[in-house]
């Protein structure tokens, strides 16, 4: 029955696994006190929690003006906070849904963590457009409700009105995406549990069995949320970049923005992905889980879309020349030699010219040289959204109102905070949840794991013996 | 469903293969399996039992028209009757600008009522138990279930021994 | 049967549907206004059209050998078949670029100096848009791409019968493709600015190279579906079955919606942004060609979308090829509509300027205002229809050809048992 497989493929889960060892290596973790680096990393990230809370507190009661803002620069490192992390959270949908589609069989190793990824970087995204609102109090006038007012209802042509159902609706997809499939492996977590523990799992698993009808239906409602979640990850860094390429704003209005937007979105989402897994299959010993060669497959992604991001930064700056229209050429000549050059700079060395590395296979499979790129493009892809943002409304059509931009403690501390908010929640996920997909691991051990049964089962092994020698 | 408890005979085995072959086995005796459990999902097994296709993704389309039309209808609503404003030049019908959220609110319904289905159907929810028969149904072993509730001896040996023919490493009773 | 031959039957029908095409170029030269602008427009839209599905095929073959892919080994083939028309490709706008050079025709705004002496923004652009670098553009990239072709074409067929059990030529494969990847990601958008969007000179969009190359990968994947079900039915590729068809409509599928995900973005920002340069654009096709404009987003989104939402329809062969026809014609129909409009606009001052009095219109004056109908311009005609017959049976002539000229099979592909037993996971996800 199993699938026939190339022998030219690497077993993407290594060590002469059998079921039960893997359940014992994914799930143990959740069962064990966490270690020492755990406990430093979490008492690190509340803390930053902790100057998250203060900043908030502090622009509530203070008011915006206690950020940099000004009358043509509107929007500073709140908004390029927000696309950032919406851009990262697009991994965890992008490895469960797009992989999917090009059957690349490696996502099921990091499609757990890259999930939960995306949803804690969605909160973390959140937040922005809630407290640059300044009275956050009033935040659910956003919503369409009867009211009192006429009822005098939202715009619904405004792209900021479209962010809202977008960044819901991805929020909720997400988390049900990502719940659902989390069920099977909490039922897992209840059979070995006992006690209050076993109450706790027993509650988080809604009653699974594994029957074989359930498993059906599970598998038709993954499949078609897969389906749905493919257009929909894709629409919504789309309608982020509507946000900007919706105004008349040279440098903002161009018709790229919306695949561009996606591609940076996987780019940077990615290496978000590499960042924490890089660690997590050391603390967690999941080697071989996550192996090499997962690392190198999305080394490969970073590399291409990394590319693809600089093919839209070179068309951006071509077509503005080739517009002829000389806002708009001014506007790109200021991106890369106005005040911000050196976040121009950052953004192409960081974004293009550093991940060719990934050219070589040596370099795709270093774990040193991987977490430090991972850090690069998470870097670069940061300084590209203030490049778009800050360079661009420091420099309008009246220069009179040009103006230079640095932001105060308090942006940079609601920065660092929703990195604490962001790695508190992460790590709370570590120690409660199997971070690998359990019963998806089970399900490709015979066909894509070093325990092949295919065919030509031997040829298979003859290969990896060659290999390892 | 039924709250009654049932008698269940029912035989573990290690490996998909031996469990797909069991079923095959079951069915040329004309067994009537009750349920077969496992770890994760044996592909080729559905045929097997008989299993129809499941119709979630049906409900899932109707869903997601039902938020399609919600959506274009309510802005429809009110934009052209209710409070007309114009944007930016825009007529108040402004059909590309309705595209973005009509999309959104497609997948939103059709994902929410999806996954309530699913739950539903499966009669999961949060907090209820419903009966296991072994615990190591969740980690290593596949499991094939056969209701025995008033089966005579006669019944139950046969069973059994079609456990023992077809290599299954335990065979146990339990009432659920 | 693994060898594919290419029998006098084909070759004669083929030969049949050339000779068609050409006599329906040869009417519309007759009929044409005294620039020609039906016969060369019809004639450029083709030959992008097909060079381009050559194109695409070259680069589905190199990013499914990067992605491991596997599953599409048993219908490579036809792929590389399909990338070595790019070589007639290149002949056909050879012609083209002999009528920039010449001025036979007036496909080009900007290739008419009068015109750009008092044109500032076509001043602003004449570094780029000039006869050199089109010509110079077209011979350089097209040359990359052929070149790229025949070494990917060479490594598989060499592996047929020189293959080892280390695979020692799918790996230098594996680096040709993956170094095609960025080549083709920068030069496909340089050579369709030059190809179509300058055809309308003055505008500009930089989603335009994507959207293009969205329509020529679905394109070039409808066609792939008519192939295989053709040889199918002639007794070849027996190991294809519905389970690579129905890989194949899944990227039908999905990329139709990509396309329109494309086709939104750039209208939607246009549309909402209303820039005057910009706008122009799709004003223009909607007022005057609303045929294409709307008829574009039916055949290609509308049709797509409901046929082959559900997975059962895409295993069925009468279905896909119904919906592959659709598409392929949609696609070279949203050809039509990128090169039609403005092309016939440019002739139109051409002819107003050249003193002519009757011509494809009335002359420039009527922009803004409804133009007239003109068959083969408004709508394609039964001539446009008889050229695209033609240059389809040139396309299969050279992709038979090729196609006879080495095994269907390729024999020691690491992954021809993988697509062999290919399965397709309905239910689910994964599983074996």
């Amino acid at each position: 029955m199993s699938a026939v497989v190339s022998q030219i493929r690497e077993p993407l889960i290594q060590g002469g696994k059998t079921y039960h060892q893997i359940t014992e290596d994914i799930v143990s973790p959740t069962e064990r006190a966490p270690g020492l680096a755990w406990v430093v990393a979490f008492i690190i990230s509340v803390s930053a929690l902790a100057v998250y809370v203060f900043c908030v507190a502090w622009t509530i009661w203070v008011g915006i003006g206690s950020w940099n803002l000004n009358r043509t620069i509107g929007w500073g490192w709140d908004i390029t906070n927000f696309v950032w992390w919406i851009g990262i959270g697009h991994a965890g949908t992008l490895i469960s849904a797009i992989l999917l589609l090009f059957r690349q069989k490696w996502r099921t190793g990091v499609n757990r963590a890259a999930e939960a990824m995306t949803i804690f970087a969605v909160m973390c995204a959140g937040q922005f457009p809630l407290i640059h609102m300044g009275r956050l109090w009033l935040g659910f006038f956003i919503f369409p409700y009867p009211n009192t007012r006429g009822p005098l209802w939202v715009n619904f042509n405004s792209p900021l009105l479209w962010d809202v159902f977008a960044i819901s609706t991805y929020f909720t997809v997400s988390l049900l995406f990502w719940y659902t499939g989390l069920v099977p492996d909490f039922a897992t977590v209840r059979d070995r549990a006992k006690g209050l523990r076993r109450k706790i799992y027993n509650f988080l698993s809604f009653g699974w069995t594994g029957a074989a009808k359930h498993w059906q239906r599970f598998e038709a409602l993954s499949l078609v949320l897969a389906g749905l979640s493919t257009p929909l990850v894709l629409s919504v860094h789309t309608i982020v970049s509507f946000d900007f390429a919706t105004s008349v704003i040279p440098g903002w209005h161009t018709t790229i923005f919306p695949p561009y937007f996606v591609a940076g979105a996987i780019f940077s989402g990615f290496a978000m992905v590499q960042t924490l897994m890089v660690i997590t299959r050391k603390v967690l010993k999941l080697e071989q889980y996550v192996t090499l060669a997962h690392i190198e497959s999305m080394n490969k992604v970073i590399l291409v879309t990394g590319t693809i991001v600089g093919v839209a930064y070179l068309t951006e700056l071509f077509i503005a020349w080739y517009s002829g229209y000389l806002y708009e050429q001014f506007a790109f000549a200021n991106r890369v030699l106005g005040p911000y050059w050196w976040s121009y700079v950052g953004m192409m060395s960081c974004n293009v010219l550093s991940p060719q590395i990934f050219w070589w296979k040596k370099m795709r499979r270093s774990i040193f040289v991987t977490f430090v790129m991972s850090i690069f493009v998470n870097i670069g892809m940061w300084f590209e959204r203030f490049v778009i943002i800050a360079t661009t409304l420091a420099r309008d059509y009246l220069p009179s109102s040009w103006s230079y931009y640095t932001p105060t403690w308090v942006e940079i501390g609601l920065f660092i905070g929703t990195l604490g908010l962001f790695f508190t929640l992460y790590l709370i996920f570590a120690r409660t949840a199997p971070v690998v997909a359990v019963a998806e691991v089970k399900a490709i051990l015979k066909s894509a794991g070093d325990q092949y049964t295919g065919p030509d089962a031997h040829a298979h092994e003859a290969a990896h013996k060659a290999k390892a020698h | 469903m039924s709250k009654e408890s049932k008698d269940v005979l029912y035989g573990l085995f290690d490996d998909e293969q031996i469990l797909l072959n069991a079923v095959d086995r079951a069915n040329d005796s004309h067994l009537d399996i009750m349920d077969v459990y496992t770890p994760f999902p044996v592909h080729g097994l559905d045929p097997k039992l008989g299993l129809a296709e499941s119709r979630l993704h049906i409900a899932g389309f109707v869903y997601g028209a039902i938020g399609t039309l919600t959506a274009f209808l309510f802005m429809t609503w009110v934009f052209t009757r209710d409070w007309p404003i114009i944007f930016g030049g825009k007529p108040y019908w402004s059909v590309p600008a309705f595209i973005p959220i009509t999309f959104e609110l497609t997948v939103l319904f059709a994902s929410i009522g999806m996954v309530v289905s699913f739950y539903t159907v499966c009669g999961m929810a949060p907090g209820i138990t419903n009966p296991t028969l072994d615990d190591r149904i969740t980690d290593d072993k596949f499991c094939i279930a056969f209701d025995v509730t008033g089966a005579d001896e006669a019944a139950k040996d046969k069973l059994k021994d079609f456990f023992s023919q077809s290599g299954a490493s335990e065979v146990n009773m339990k009432t659920i | 049967m693994n060898q594919f031959t290419f029998e006098s039957r084909y070759r004669n029908v083929l030969i049949g549907f050339m000779a068609l095409g050409l006599l329906c170029l040869g009417i519309t030269f007759a009929i044409d206004d005294e620039l020609h602008t039906r016969f060369w427009t019809n004639y450029l839209h083709n030959s992008v059209f097909f060079t381009g599905i050559a194109f695409m095929a070259l680069f589905i073959l190199a990013a499914f050998t990067t992605a491991w892919a596997g599953w599409h080994t048993l219908i490579k083939r036809i792929w590389e078949a399909y990338s070595l028309f790019l070589v007639p490709g290149l002949v056909l706008m050879l012609v083209v670029i002999a009528g920039v050079w010449g001025h036979f025709h007036h496909l080009y705004h900007w290739a008419d100096a009068g015109e750009v002496a008092k044109d500032p923004i076509l001043q602003g652009k004449s570094s780029f848009l000039n006869p050199t670098w089109y010509t110079l553009g077209t011979l350089i990239i097209v040359g990359i791409w052929i070149l790229f072709a025949w070494k990917m074409r060479q490594l598989s067929v060499d592996e047929d019968v020189n293959g080892t059990p280390e695979f020692k030529h799918h790996h230098r494969l594996r680096i040709w493709a993956a170094a095609f990847l960025p080549i083709a990601g920068f030069s496909s958008a340089a050579i369709i600015w030059q190809w179509v969007m300058s055809v309308d000179a003055h505008w500009y969009s930089t989603l335009y190279a994507w959207y293009t190359g969205a329509s020529w990968f679905v394109s070039a994947i409808a066609l792939t579906i008519l192939t295989i079900i053709f040889l199918k039915g002639q007794g070849y590729l027996e190991n294809v079955t519905a389970e690579h068809l129905h890989d194949l409509g899944k990227y039908l599928f999905a990329f139709s919606i990509f396309w329109t995900y494309l086709w939104f973005s750039q209208f939607m920002l246009i549309w909402y942004a209303n820039v005057g340069e910009e706008t122009v654009y799709f004003f223009e096709r909607r007022e005057n060609y609303p045929v294409l404009f709307y008829g574009n987003l039916i055949i290609n989104f509308i049709a797509p979308f409901f046929v082959l939402m559900r997975n059962d329809t895409k295993r069925k062969y009468g279905t896909m090829v119904f919906i592959s026809i659709v598409v392929f014609f949609g696609h070279w129909w949203d050809f039509f509509q990128m090169i039609k409009p403005g092309a016939r606009h440019t002739a139109m001052e051409a002819l107003a300027h050249h003193g002519a009095h009757e011509g494809a219109g009335h002359a420039a004056e009527t922009t803004g205002h409804a133009l007239e109908f003109a068959m083969g311009f408004t709508i394609p005609g039964l001539l446009e229809l008889g050229t695209m017959l033609g240059f389809l049976a040139f396309f299969l002539f050279v992709v038979f050809n090729r196609l006879s000229r080495a095994s269907l099979v390729p024999k020691n592909d690491p992954y021809l048992q993988e697509s062999l037993h290919h399965h397709v996971e309905i239910h689910g996800d994964e599983g074996h």
